[in-house]
């Protein structure tokens, strides 16, 4: 290496400045699988590393198994489906840059991901930029309305509400008190906001509320939980927990809770993003009651969720997928009837093109293995999900305590904020 | 115009960096010089800005600031706040971290920021402030070394912190996205990101001209001796502080701006960039290029960032790995970096004769 | 709750009163409720609760086996038919007991939050009347005085006349007389606030300030005066507790704090390097106690709750081994270039935490609770001793110990301190420096090996968490004074304090970012920190 010529280096670092960034940069590994004439391609914006990947790192297979499925029942349109998939390591800007990437570099056909609100606002402005399509397969915090984004899971005035109606009937535990405490950011502070403006149309005065803020990845829930103590000591009625807290601070809260002494008959927890995998790891015996809301549980009943629990069970085993096959949630799901509607959207269009796809919206529906028949219409891009309360049990899993009769309507912007 | 040039790889940074600017102003979008290329090419010239800074005060005065994200960001978050603040006078659309917080109006600090100067000045002015604060308690009290290191370290990280919180004022964790317009041109169109890759290579030149000046001055030679013996350099009557206080706003400065050419081409700032790791990973880029050579920070910039753009797709698992075998390799092995491996380290006899020892 | 509790009454007074015969049909009708609506369940519970306070023996015993058997989701319910009780015995039906077979598609009824207490208390009440030994009967009891006007009369005047055991039958009596709170009788009431004052909670407060809108309050005057000197005296003790409390979390969050600081302390001390691996050392100790804990699952079923205290000897030892491995390869070479080493330690932290990934994966670890880190006991006020707090709290004040007795008093730690002291005079009078930064960097690697056993119980195990700790440990270090263990104590306990101190007011965040400037602004005055060996400032 030191024969180098200066000569020579003179020439290659000028090279570098253009070429490193023409060959090397815009050539990904990704793209050595040609892009064959009949096939069609679809991205994925799930991180498998950084904080999200335990969690965002299954739906990347959960995409390439619902694609699986329909190359198996001969393709979209004529066309195999391709799956893209890339590594935005929990960084958010990297979501955006990835997904520029697919959108001009991959041309893909549609996108699938991200999983923080954080995530999904870094990506609007490209999709919206390139007149893409995302499915967004979480619940979230409503307030927004792209028509580049599909919005495959509820909105707060269809999730949350109906949950926080259950804990204040007689039904559930005639809830009067509210300690309301999330990560800061966006969704947490939009749910809350909404939240808040909910109580106050129920005649539920201020004092009976209370708000903290943790950052996200806090883990000493000390002082919070001696908080929640006090405020459960005070007079004023039944309190309850709105947890909105996510990723490693949901089992951190849940280890201190039990090590105070608290039980769900005491102060019952309602997490709105608790999923079965952040219940491993603990004894979920002294939880059991805790409450969460979504628009899928594993218990559901049904066929459909029968074949998809068997189905992902397999596909675990056959992809050695680092995850456990006899666990699935929500997002899980969600993610797969993404992929599903989209297919159905391309095919009732006949085409691939974005306004002809989303034109197509309008009237799909298809069997969802929460056991509801899920559909959309012309009016937005959100989708009509049906909605469950859960119970933690024992085995570090939910009971279905209630579910919706139907699919409620979708209200994409919330009445109360 | 000679003496600038007297040093070989420095000529040869800057002329490939001259030529990437004529290259993209002729063929810019067209070819492989496809928009998304020629907005990493920006986003490369940003980072090898922010290189350069650092290697200012670590290789010449050999102050190594674990804490450069700080200055990087006080450029970016305030070159966010304007375009926020542009688009909303051109579209009235409510910027989001407003809209959960139940803000109705721009808190009072946001006064002015859609005057492209006025924020200019402020971006610069504010990172020159910051600087000078910290530095002159350090310096005053001779805290250096890997002290200064681990305080500014924790200085970024307590930016982050309060940075991470929405009650700080500048978006949380989501910090600022959604600019529509830069200077009246739709942000992300294909000619914004020719016009900001160019206005960044171009800054990237002239830092690179300016830097050069400094070091090759009578200036410069005080800095490198203050980084080899500032103790005997204080005997002979020579005073640092001032010299010292001095470079480091300037990096400072220099650093706001890579992070105000930064913001408009990746289109989102957040409190990540003020992660401590972010800090240490632009003293990788520096140690990786060459220390002490501003030519190293600009090639370990565009080297280990362009690696980064291409293997976190491309090899995702393999990149953390190969990132920490280079670094423990330069360390060990070529303690002037890639400048070593090439053979390239051309100097005037009185800075080579202690090169290699910047502690 | 009034109505709800006469009905109780009146209930628990017809079903003592009822014939044998009509005993089944009642019972099939309290399996079936549990089997039906939530609502219909929840008049169930209330069957059972008042089943506690009935004299027949069989009739208690039959309640508390099925109360059970629906918490522990044993009892299984066909589409029609009765009730049948699978738990792992021969499957019976659930209202006569006799062998049934178990059918084939039941569902197990999935118990809502209301109806869960309600079996809750009648679980309690009813093993208050039939538990098996007075350890049992008295955790009964215990959950029955929180919510003692919840609980039928009957049931503590039955359980106190059978208790053999003389201190829990004074306990009972007493719970049934705080019963009687808001009982009409004035001098039942004193007696009750007399008694309940001697628990010293906010709950009790509450319940307590309750009585103010009494008219009695209003009326009579030694009827106030007790309520406000009871008043008074939980206030007292709610302060004390919160003071404990104060304190409590402060020392747990500086055993914390001092874990991830001292083996810092000891290398940067000794040998000026900054190591920015540490946190991911501390993380690597973790994996290690979660190792051993698997091992032991396999090989020793047994002993799988003392993984804690097993897994210290390897803990310490592998990262040790680490660290003395990262020595001889790479930080010796790089003694004279402190910044380089901050580079090189960075880049092995980066490497360690990749490698456990691939490895082990991102998810968190999952860790067994033994019984010693589970849950707290209550001591005044509402200040909790939690188990796994006191744990790290006492395995760093043993940590503490050691490492000051092998710095002080063995001949390896005279070393070091020769050698922190002065390098190159200590290498003159032949002491072997190499081998005693070897060594030291070891000592200081298992050390934070032993932090992450601590850690283990407290915090999630990932391969990022090390990062959590990485700064704040450094803080502690300078402020403390680099290499010096007093130092370094002292400065966890302050740090530690204050941060508590702050939180409750402004925040986790705040508190942190307060104390972090504290630390900036105060290195600027006295850049060696709090203490620090004489001599030279390098």
């Amino acid at each position: 290496m030191t024969s180098y010529s200066r000569r020579h280096f003179l020439k290659s670092t000028a090279g570098a400045v253009a070429a490193t960034g023409v060959s090397s940069l815009s050539m990904p590994a990704f793209i050595r699988s040609a892009s064959a004439a009949d096939v069609v391609k679809l991205g994925c914006l799930f991180s498998s590393s950084g904080t999200m990947a335990n969690v965002e790192g299954r739906l990347n297979y959960v995409i390439q198994m619902a694609a699986d499925e329909l190359n198996a029942a001969g393709g979209v349109n004529g066309k195999t489906v391709q799956v893209v998939t890339s590594d935005p390591a929990s960084d958010w800007p990297l979501y955006a840059q990835i997904g520029r990437q697919m959108l001009q570099q991959e041309k893909v056909s549609a996108l699938f991901g991200c999983w923080t609100s954080v995530s999904r606002k870094s990506v609007l402005p490209v999709v919206e930029q390139a007149d893409g399509l995302l499915f967004y397969p979480l619940h979230f915090e409503g307030d927004e309305n792209s028509k580049n984004v599909v919005y495959v899971n509820s909105p707060p005035a269809s999730s949350v509400l109906p949950a926080v109606d259950y804990l204040m009937s007689d039904d559930g535990v005639t809830a009067k008190r509210f300690f309301m405490l999330g990560s800061d950011y966006v969704w947490p502070r939009t749910i809350n906001k909404q939240l808040k403006a909910y109580f106050k149309s129920k005649g539920i005065p201020d004092s009976a509320l209370k708000e903290e803020y943790v950052p996200l990845g806090f883990s000493n829930f000390q002082t919070l939980v001696n908080q929640i103590r006090a405020f459960a000591d005070e007079p004023g009625g039944q309190p309850v927990v709105i947890l909105t807290t996510v990723g490693s601070s949901i089992p951190d809260f849940f280890r201190e809770f039990i090590n105070q002494g608290i039980k769900s008959t005491d102060v019952p927890v309602l997490g709105l993003d608790v999923v079965e995998a952040d219940l491993e790891g603990l004894d979920t015996a002294p939880l059991v009651g805790h409450l969460n809301c979504w628009a899928y549980l594993q218990q559901a009943a049904g066929p459909a969720n029968e074949r998809f629990l068997k189905d992902w069970s397999a596909y675990v085993d056959a992809k050695k997928a680092p995850f456990k096959g006899d666990v699935v949630i929500d997002p899980m799901v969600s993610a797969y009837d993404s992929v599903h509607l989209w297919a159905l959207a391309a095919k009732k269009a006949g085409s691939f093109e974005v306004p002809q796809v989303r034109a197509a919206f309008d009237g799909i529906s298809f069997d969802c293995p929460s056991g509801y028949k899920i559909k959309m219409t012309a009016e937005n891009n959100y989708v009509y999900r049906g909605v469950f309360i859960g119970s933690v049990n024992e085995k570090q899993g939910f009971d279905i305590l209630w579910q919706s009769e139907d699919t409620p309507k979708p209200v994409p912007f919330s009445p109360f904020s | 115009m000679r003496a600038l040039l007297a040093d070989k790889s420095f000529a040869a940074t800057l002329g490939a960096c001259v030529l990437a600017i004529l290259l993209l102003a002729m063929f810019g979008g067209a070819g492989p010089l496809t928009p998304y290329v020629v907005n990493a090419i920006g986003q490369l010239a940003a980072f090898a800005i922010l290189a350069v800074s650092l290697d200012l005060i670590w290789g010449y005065l050999g102050i190594l600031s674990l804490g450069h994200g700080l200055f990087f960001a006080i450029g970016g978050y305030v070159a966010a706040m304007h375009l926020l603040k542009h688009s909303y006078e051109v579209t009235s659309v409510v910027p989001d971290f407003m809209q959960f917080m139940g803000w109705r109006e721009f808190p009072l600090y946001w006064a002015g920021l859609e005057h492209a100067p006025y924020a200019l000045v402020l971006g610069l002015g504010l990172a020159a402030l910051v600087a000078f604060v910290f530095g002159y308690v350090s310096f005053r009290s001779k805290v250096g070394g890997v002290y200064f290191a681990i305080i500014s370290q924790a200085l970024v990280y307590v930016a982050m912190l309060l940075m991470f919180r929405n009650d700080t004022g500048f978006g949380g964790n989501n910090g600022m996205t959604g600019f529509s317009v830069v200077f009246g041109w739709p942000m992300g169109a294909p000619g914004t990101l020719l016009g900001l890759a160019l206005a960044s290579l171009v800054a990237l030149v002239i830092v690179l001209l300016g830097c050069r000046l400094l070091v090759t001055s009578r200036v410069g030679r005080l800095m490198v001796a203050t980084r080899d013996d500032e103790v005997r350099l204080r005997s002979l009557g020579f005073g640092t502080l001032w010299l010292k206080l001095a470079v480091w706003c300037g990096s400072a400065v220099i650093a706001a701006i890579a992070g105000m050419l930064y913001v408009p081409q990746v289109g989102i700032i957040n409190p990540r960039v003020l992660a401590p790791e972010l800090s240490i990973e632009i003293a990788v880029w520096v140690a990786v290029g060459g220390r002490g050579y501003l030519s190293g920070a600009v090639i370990g910039a565009f080297v280990v960032n362009a690696l980064k753009f291409w293997l976190s797709t491309a090899a995702p698992e393999a990149w953390p790995f190969i990132l920490s075998g280079l670094v423990v390799l330069v360390v060990l092995v070529f303690p002037n970096g890639l400048l070593d491996i090439a053979g390239l380290k051309l100097r005037p006899r009185w800075f080579r004769s202690t090169a290699g020892q910047v502690p | 709750m009034r109505p709800l509790f006469t009905l109780v009454c009146c209930l628990a007074a017809l079903l003592s009163a009822q014939a044998a015969s009509a005993q089944a049909i009642e019972r099939s009708a309290v399996v079936a409720g549990l089997c039906g609506t939530a609502a219909a369940g929840g008049e169930a519970a209330s069957h059972l609760l008042a089943l506690a306070g009935t004299t027949n023996a069989e009739d208690v015993s039959w309640s508390l086996s099925l109360t059970q058997a629906v918490l522990n989701r044993q009892l299984k319910c066909p589409a029609a038919g009765p009730g049948v009780v699978d738990d792992g015995r021969a499957p019976r039906d659930a209202a006569t007991l006799a062998p049934a077979p178990l059918p084939p598609s039941a569902r197990t009824p999935v118990l809502n939050l209301r109806n869960r207490g309600a079996l809750d208390l009648a679980q309690a009440a009813l093993t208050l009347r039939a538990g098996a030994d007075a350890g049992v009967r008295r955790g009964a009891l215990g959950v029955l005085t929180r919510r003692a006007a919840d609980v039928p009369l009957p049931v503590f005047e039955q359980a106190a006349a059978a208790e053999t055991d003389p201190s829990l039958k004074a306990e009972i009596e007493n719970t049934a007389a705080i019963a009687a709170l808001n009982s009409p009788d004035m001098a039942k009431g004193l007696d009750a606030l007399e008694r309940l004052s001697a628990t010293r909670t906010r709950r009790v407060q509450t319940q307590i300030a309750a009585l103010r809108d009494d008219p009695a309050y209003a009326g009579d005057r030694t009827f106030k005066a007790a309520v406000d000197s009871a008043l008074t005296r939980v206030e007292g003790g709610i302060r004390i507790g919160n003071m404990l409390a104060a304190l409590y979390n402060g020392l747990s969050f500086a055993s914390i704090l001092f874990m991830a600081a001292i083996g810092l302390s000891i290398i940067f001390g000794l040998m000026g390097v900054i190591n920015l691996a540490q946190g991911e050392l501390i993380m690597i100790g973790a994996y290690v106690t979660w190792l051993t804990q698997e091992v032991l699952r396999a090989a020793l079923p047994g002993l799988v709750d003392y993984y804690l205290l097993v897994a210290i000897v390897p803990a310490f030892l592998v990262t040790a081994l680490i660290g003395v491995a990262l020595e001889v390869t790479i930080l010796r070479h790089l003694y004279r270039r402190p910044l380089m080493s901050l580079l090189a330690t960075w880049a092995i932290s980066l490497f360690l935490i990749n490698a456990v990934r691939l490895g082990f994966g991102t998810q968190n670890l999952q860790f067994a609770t033994p019984f010693y880190v589970a849950g707290g006991v209550p001591v005044i006020g509402d200040f909790i001793v939690t188990w796994n707090r006191l744990f790290a709290i006492a395995f760093a004040a043993v940590t503490l110990g050691l490492t000051w007795f092998v710095v002080q008093r063995t001949g390896l730690g005279l070393d070091i301190r020769a050698v922190t002291q002065n390098r190159d005079m200590a290498g003159c009078i032949g002491i072997p420096t190499r081998r005693v930064d070897m060594l030291a960097f070891g000592l200081g690697s298992g050390l934070a090996g032993l932090a992450g056993l601590s850690l283990s119980p407290i915090y999630n195990v990932n391969p990022q968490m090390g990062a959590n700790f990485i700064i704040d440990a450094f803080m502690v270090v300078v402020l403390g004074g680099v290499g010096t263990i007093g130092g370094t104590l002292i400065a966890a306990l302050g740090v530690g304090q204050i941060n508590v101190l702050i939180e409750p007011f402004w925040g986790a965040v705040a508190a942190k970012v307060i104390v972090l400037f504290l630390i900036i602004g105060f290195l600027q005055f006295r850049p060696e920190g709090l203490f620090s060996a004489k001599g030279r400032r390098r």
